[in-house]
């Protein structure tokens, strides 16, 4: 043991003490014997640690055969009592506290290859058979990865000058707690961080950090001339309603918000107010456990108001199969197994998905516990129907008080809860029965909507009216005279409900008279019409709905609650798809799928949340709610470690967990394991899960204020600056390098919030099937509004932001990859949009009349830095071949400046500079 | 916990996990990293001079991702054409002559077929309808080819044929991403993705993974089915249009001369260089080259899109028509592009779902027609890779996302005015031609009626295993780690069809 710890801490040595002189290593050696010797007789024994030590070995040599995938010889080292219970032979394979007599032991030593384990796999290595041996003889202690126990109370490592080679960097390093984390981590690898950032520099990244753009002039002049503190700005660009727009395109890439449906025809939906709804939230700096409970169940707490209902529409950005011939269970359900797998995805960093069909390979989640947590999510209204409902209907202000009065005259009349009903329902249009729920029919169809010719009948089950004398009826039909009767059971069952569908202008919603019964009903329904043709539909009927009766009132008061009821189930308004729960007589039972398959289900479970994170508080309705109080508990050891290395991950281009969608047994091991959980505890408890608070945090360190600047020995002992010895240096967003030129340019509008916009985009890219929408570009102020704001299709998303990484948003994004490619720069350099900005940015320049003066106007204003004399030459030649060059061809000017009739060889010189800078690695680099 | 303790554990966990991980890819680039340095580092001495920035650790990849790679086992073929027929045509007019269907042409369906069978539009008890073409055996290895496909006919003996593909998704979207991502939901990377990854590309002037339509519209499951899904987004297809730029932005603004392009994109990377010296952030190096790339690839691809220079006797043959969108032409340009290394060309073909609810999509009109449109040029590509000896060392893939009923379908239960079938996954037809392909050879046997697989069922990931084994891939262990576990193109399945290799 001593042996094998010793060879390892050598080698960390000497990978961390890159090209010392021999000597100097020997002698390292000799103290690094000699500390390790001290620390041996210190530790009161060497225990074993299972996860550090253990997990790994089994996850890389044994789990994919003993597993949660398959189970050899009936043994599994997934979960503790498995590994620990009788195997296919009898017996356990590990004996706690005598490896000699462990099977588990014994066949990693086997010399027949047919009995040694690994199975037909080279020997595991001395060392590794030796820590099993140990773990096994000290008990076989089975411990709870890092990621599923709570981060404990951090101390803050202190600065020990001492431990520093030279210590006068560090001392004005430290700004802020994080830094004594980092700076530790920088010391036991023989780093120092490097100088603060120029104060341009520091406020270029921090504006663009914060709020997706490059600060406006007088903050940058106020801060640079030393006006106001760093802090100061900090905190103005914190308060810009900018940062809700930045911080907002980053959490809907989570969300998987678009503006279409997906799938095949894709055809546009409104989801925008979702998406203003999120901007709003982190402008207001909305606590991130009120964030979590709104999205996941506003619908669902007390009394909810239209934003509590419009957060929900965060599931509701789920796809929509619009396909013809789809079937609309299928879809609800990969719905729900999409909101499962998402929101674990975004709030666990988990990828619960794999369990779905078995056991989690790595990661202790059961099967079963798949289909307890896709229990909370099963009991939505939602069905994947072609109207996306349920629709929250935004009335205006004169409807919303028809509204309020109707609530209060029936809860006068009536009761609070009949009120709360209708109150509902006219509110999102729920509980109704979809006519897609008919699945037997004669002389009839059911595309969507059911449509009956003469003579067609068909059947809907299961439906409860609460003994209602009335039904409401969403319908459309082309002729008049059909005879529409409801039957109980069947064509011989008591008549419920008869009346007469006539031609009708639109699809309508009527109320009609219905027989009382209060109890669950197979209704049969036909339909008559002898004037007609036996192939011609007599109508399409999309919904059937009850409402408990009202007390009908002689007064004139009721007669105009009853009329305006119907005028408003009658009123189109703008729209938003919701969540909205099944009343508990239409509960869904959830069942477990064979090997994921929907269609085998089998045994029936409840809702519950995984065994191995933390413990369920019976106080929480069995519900959304209740799941997503067991999110934000501060018991869950996921959900603040997920969020707060997420917006690390934002800041520094790499996360603490650098693999951000999973912390796990299998993700990266954290750079900084302190650092995540002092700035988890520090969220929840200090800042009150403040997301600017965290911000402000994470900015104000002397770690992110460092200088970017990278050096051979930093590259090679560091590539992916995952130690913090410089500052982030990142390429921009695609949403920042379009909202940065713009902004430069001056072209940018400010505009928040509405309906999504279409800035100019090149012709045919729209070609979906079945689908006749089309790109309208939008006019004036819209054509130039933040990234935010554009239009994104699902299966043709804006072209220039896909070439820049930003994706088609179909399902959650946790975590774009940067690339490079050609394509890049072709965008920046050819788009007619980016010329755009490169010709306000030339008429800027070309304010002054010496050409110099004009560069380095341009490129300050562009890069907010002064530009270098070579720079600045290399530019003056671009600029003196450009003007000989549309001196010669002078037709070329009005060709490549069609935006205005005053043009001359200067400003479109000037033009193809300013194009030039904005397409420098230091304008799309954030650094 | 002591820091040196700690760090002790760190180290051997974050080893033991770098191993438990598949990390194929990263090894491959680290092994080639070596070798490729040095002829980088000679092109960009110039401005890095002797200084210590030269001392930068850098993979080739780190520069350019699209960098070429060689594959980890031999592999028969370096590009792979693939030819997508989107909608789905009926494998019984085409390729999987029955009979005896023709002999049950009209006769109810027996309850049999149907129970426990989900379909798109089929309501009820359909008829069955009997093959609406004429079917001849051709070639030495006398496989059954209908006469809606006259050109093809005559090649026949170059490709290997698959009768007996089976998908379990029968809406086209679905079907399609599964038949290009192995998933039939969203986020996954496209086969020619997983390509381009894996190998880079041959050209660097041109895109690695060309997608070309025609038909007028693109497929139903949209760009995903070229996506990158969660590998890097460079990976992602390209599509490049007949009409427009055919790459966007790929032409200079007006009025700016080339030469005006080429002094601007001289500025840009020397004060790019200066920044290098500056910072020394590898990535500006990548930027560098990212610029040179774009600049090259403004004159490779509008030159390789052009299929006008092409000689008339070329033309002729796939029966191009210059300034249209049309499979010829994209057949015509998938050779160009493959002969210039471009490593996977997508061609993606839209109109093929023959419902029987229109003319256009009626079996025995419309289809006829859709083969009129493929069967000149589908010979002609194999023609002429073949004369230019490309053949052997491309991989051309014909399909669709799944086949179509022996039974006529009865919208709504009703007969409907055309002659059409319904969608149907469980037996259809692909073939495969090209280096490492059997010539000649015809693989899986659907029953008598043609609606269920009696030997040589396939599955999708066994084409996709297939696919990877001739690029030189065990799709096994060719994986990308993503959300804590590696994913691979094939999922959990695959086998590689040794029936049709040679």
């Amino acid at each position: 043991m001593f042996e094998f710890r010793n060879i390892v801490t050598t080698e960390t040595l000497k990978k961390n003490s890159v090209k010392k002189k021999v000597s100097y290593g020997i002698l390292l050696i000799s103290i690094f014997l000699l500390v390790i010797f001290v620390w041996k007789m210190l530790q009161p024994s060497d225990t074993v640690d299972f996860s550090a030590d253990i997990k790994p070995i089994l996850n890389k040599n044994c789990i994919t055969c003993h597993g949660g995938v398959k189970k050899s010889g009936g043994f599994s080292l997934l979960f503790e009592e498995e590994a620990f219970a009788n195997t296919e032979s009898g017996v356990p394979a590990i004996i706690p506290g005598n490896a000699a007599k462990s099977p588990f032991i014994q066949r990693l030593k086997e010399d027949d290859p047919e009995l040694r384990m690994p199975y037909k796999k080279s020997k595991l290595s001395k060392e590794e058979i030796e820590l099993l041996t140990k773990w096994v003889d000290q008990g076989a202690k089975w411990g709870k990865h890092w990621a599923y126990t709570l981060p404990e109370k951090v101390e803050i490592p202190e600065a020990t000058q001492s431990a520093g080679i030279s210590s006068g960097d560090s001392e004005g390093f430290i700004q802020n707690d994080i830094d004594h984390f980092i700076l530790r981590t920088l010391k036991n690898n023989d780093l120092e961080p490097s100088l603060p950032a120029e104060p341009n520099v520091i406020a270029r990244r921090l504006a663009m950090d914060i709020t997706g753009l490059p600060p406006n002039d007088s903050l940058f002049s106020d801060f640079t001339a030393g006006k106001i503190t760093y802090e100061n700005m900090v905190d103005e660009l914190l308060s810009q309603d900018a940062y809700g727009e930045k911080w907002a395109s980053w959490w809907l890439d989570q969300a998987r918000y678009a503006d279409t449906k997906g799938y095949e025809s894709d055809m546009g939906r409104t989801m925008w107010q979702y998406r203003d709804w999120v901007i709003k939230a982190f402008n207001k700096d909305m606590p991130y456990d009120q964030f979590t409970i709104e999205q996941l169940a506003g619908d669902l707490l007390p009394n909810p108001s239209a934003d509590h209902l419009i957060a929900t529409a965060f599931h509701r950005n789920t796809m929509n199969n619009g396909e013809g011939g789809t079937d609309d269970e299928e879809f609800r359900v990969a719905a729900v197994v999409d909101r499962v797998n998402t929101t674990f995805e975004v709030w666990q960093s988990t990828t619960i998905g794999c369990v779905q069909c078995h056991s989690h390979t790595y990661d202790p989640f059961k099967n079963r516990e798949y289909y307890n947590l896709m229990a909370f999510f099963n009991n939505s209204r939602d069905e994947d129907t072609s109207e996306d409902e349920p629709n929250l209907k935004f009335y205006n202000e004169e409807q919303q008080k028809e509204v309020t009065k109707i609530y209060e005259w029936i809860a006068k009349n009536e009761s609070q809860e009949v009120a709360e009903k209708y109150k509902n329902f006219l509110t999102y249009t729920e509980p109704i029965y979809h006519s897609h729920l008919i699945k037997k029919f004669e002389n009839g169809n059911v595309e969507g909507r059911l449509s009956l010719r003469d003579n067609g009948f068909c059947f809907l089950n299961n439906v409860y009216t609460q003994g209602a004398g009335y039904m409401y009826l969403k319908y459309s039909s082309g002729i008049d005279g059909t005879t529409m009767t409801i039957k109980k059971d069947d064509a011989d069952g008591e008549i419920l409900s008869q009346f007469v569908i006539n031609k009708t202008s639109s699809t309508i919603v009527r109320k009609i008279p219905f027989k009382k019964i209060n109890e669950k009903l197979n209704l049969y329904i036909e339909a008559d019409n002898n004037n007609i043709s036996p192939k011609s539909a007599l109508g399409y009927f999309t919904w059937f709905a009850f409402l408990p009766d009202i007390p009908e009132h002689p007064s004139a008061e009721y007669m105009g609650i009853k009329d305006s009821i119907l005028q408003l189930l009658n009123t189109n308004t703008p729209s938003l798809p919701i969540m909205v729960e099944n009343p508990d007589y239409r509960n869904r039972t959830t069942q477990v799928f064979e090997r994921g398959n929907w269609l085998m289900k089998t045994d029936t479970v409840e809702p519950a949340t995984p065994k191995s994170l933390n413990a369920w508080n019976d106080a929480w309705p069995k519900n959304r709610l209740g799941l997503s109080k067991w999110m934000v508990s501060k018991e869950n050891p996921l959900t603040a470690r997920t969020l707060v290395n997420r917006v690390w991950q934002q800041i520094y281009g790499r996360g603490i967990v650098a693999s951000l969608e999973d912390m796990g047994s299998q993700s990266d091991p954290p750079s900084h394991p302190e650092l995540l959980d002092w700035l988890a505890l520090r969220f929840m408890n200090e800042h009150n899960w403040s997301i600017k608070a965290l911000v402000k945090d994470i900015v104000m360190s002397g770690t992110y204020r460092q200088s970017s600047k990278n050096n051979a020995k930093l590259y090679n002992l560091d590539p992916e600056n995952r130690l913090y010895a410089r500052g982030p240096r990142i390429r921009l967003g695609a949403e920042q390098i379009r909202d940065q030129a713009l902004a430069v340019s001056g072209l940018l509008s400010t505009k928040m919030y509405g309906p999504s916009v279409m800035p100019p985009q090149p012709d045919g890219i729209w070609q979906t099937v079945y689908n006749g929408g089309n790109w309208v570009e939008s006019q004036g102020e819209d054509k130039y509004r933040k990234a935010i704001y554009t239009y994104l299709k699902r299966t043709s998303p804006y072209p220039s932001f896909l070439t820049f990484d930003a994706g088609s948003r179909e399902v959650s994004t946790v975590r774009r990859t940067v690339t490079n490619t050609p394509l890049q720069a072709l965008v920046t350099l050819n788009d007619p949009v980016y010329l755009e900005t490169a010709y306000h940015l030339a008429k800027f320049m070309g304010k002054s009349n010496n050409v110099d003066t004009s560069i380095r106007e341009g490129y300050r204003k562009a890069v907010l830095e002064d530009i270098s004399e070579r720079k600045l030459a290399v530019l003056k030649e671009l600029y003196n071949t450009s003007v000989a060059d549309f001196e010669d061809k002078p037709k070329n000017i009005k060709e490549f400046i069609p935006f205005e009739t005053d043009t001359n060889a200067n400003l479109a010189a000037l033009t193809v500079v300013a194009n030039a800078i904005m397409n420098l690695d230091e304008f799309l680099t954030k650094s | 916990m002591n820091s040196l303790d700690r760090l002790i554990k760190e180290k051997i966990q974050r080893e033991l996990q770098a191993k438990t991980r598949r990390h194929f890819i990263k090894d491959c680039v680290t092994g080639m990293g070596g070798l490729a340095l040095g002829s980088f580092f000679m092109s960009c001495n110039s401005f890095l001079g002797n200084n210590e920035k030269a001392k930068i650790a850098l993979t080739e990849r780190d520069i350019n991702p699209l960098a070429s790679m060689a594959p980890p086992f031999p592999a028969k073929v370096k590009s792979v054409i693939y030819l997508h027929m989107a909608g789905a045509p009926s494998q019984l007019e085409m390729f999987d002559y029955k009979p005896t269907l023709h002999k049950l042409n009209n006769q109810p369906c027996p309850q049999s077929l149907l129970e426990g069978k989900k379909f798109a539009f089929i309501r009820g008890v359909p008829k069955l309808l009997g093959p609406q073409a004429e079917f001849k055996q051709h070639g030495e290895s006398g496989n059954w080819v209908s006469n809606f496909l006259p050109h093809f006919s005559k090649v026949v003996d170059e490709v290997a044929f698959l009768k007996a593909v089976n998908t379990d998704q029968f809406n086209h979207g679905p079907a399609q991403l599964l038949m290009h991502t192995g998933s039939p939901r969203l986020g996954r990377p496209s086969i020619g993705s997983w390509v381009t990854y894996g190998l880079g590309s041959e050209n660097q002037n041109l895109p690695g993974f060309v997608v070309l339509t025609s038909g007028g519209k693109t497929p139903d499951a949209g760009k995903s089915v070229w996506g990158s899904g969660f590998l890097p987004s460079v990976y992602q297809g390209v599509q490049c249009r007949s009409k427009g730029d055919p790459v966007l932005y790929i032409e200079d603004p007006k009025g700016i001369t080339r030469n005006l392009k080429k002094s601007t994109i001289d500025a840009i990377n020397t004060i790019n260089k200066e920044e290098f010296n500056e910072y020394s952030d590898p990535e500006i190096l990548a930027r560098i080259n990212q610029y040179e790339m774009a600049y090259r690839m403004q004159t490779a691809v509008p030159e390789v899109m052009n299929i006008n220079n092409e000689p008339e006797h070329i033309k002729e043959m796939y029966g191009v028509e210059p300034g249209k969108e049309s499979f010829a032409n994209n057949c015509l340009l998938a050779r160009k592009l493959v002969e210039d290394g471009v490593r996977f060309v997508q061609l993606f073909d839209w109109g093929w779902d023959s419902h029987g609810d229109s003319h256009a999509n009626a079996v025995d009109l419309g289809l006829r027609n859709k083969c009129t449109q493929i069967d000149r040029p589908i010979s002609a590509l194999l023609l002429d890779l073949k004369q230019r000896g490309l053949l052997e060392e491309t991989l051309v893939v014909w399909g669709s996302e799944f086949g179509r009923t022996p039974m006529q379908e009865n919208r709504e239960g009703q007969e409907m005015a055309f002659k059409g079938r319904d969608h149907h996954g469980d037996a259809f037809t692909m073939w495969m031609a090209g280096g490492g392909i059997k010539k000649g050879a015809s693989w899986g046997l659907t029953d008598e009626i043609g609606f269920s697989a009696l030997e040589g069922q396939v599955s999708v990931h066994d084409v996709h295993a297939t696919m990877m084994h001739l690029m030189g891939f065990d799709h096994e262990q060719f994986t990308f780690d993503f959300q804590g576990r590696p994913f691979r193109l094939t999922d959990v399945e695959g086998h590689v069809i040794q029936e049709i290799l040679a």
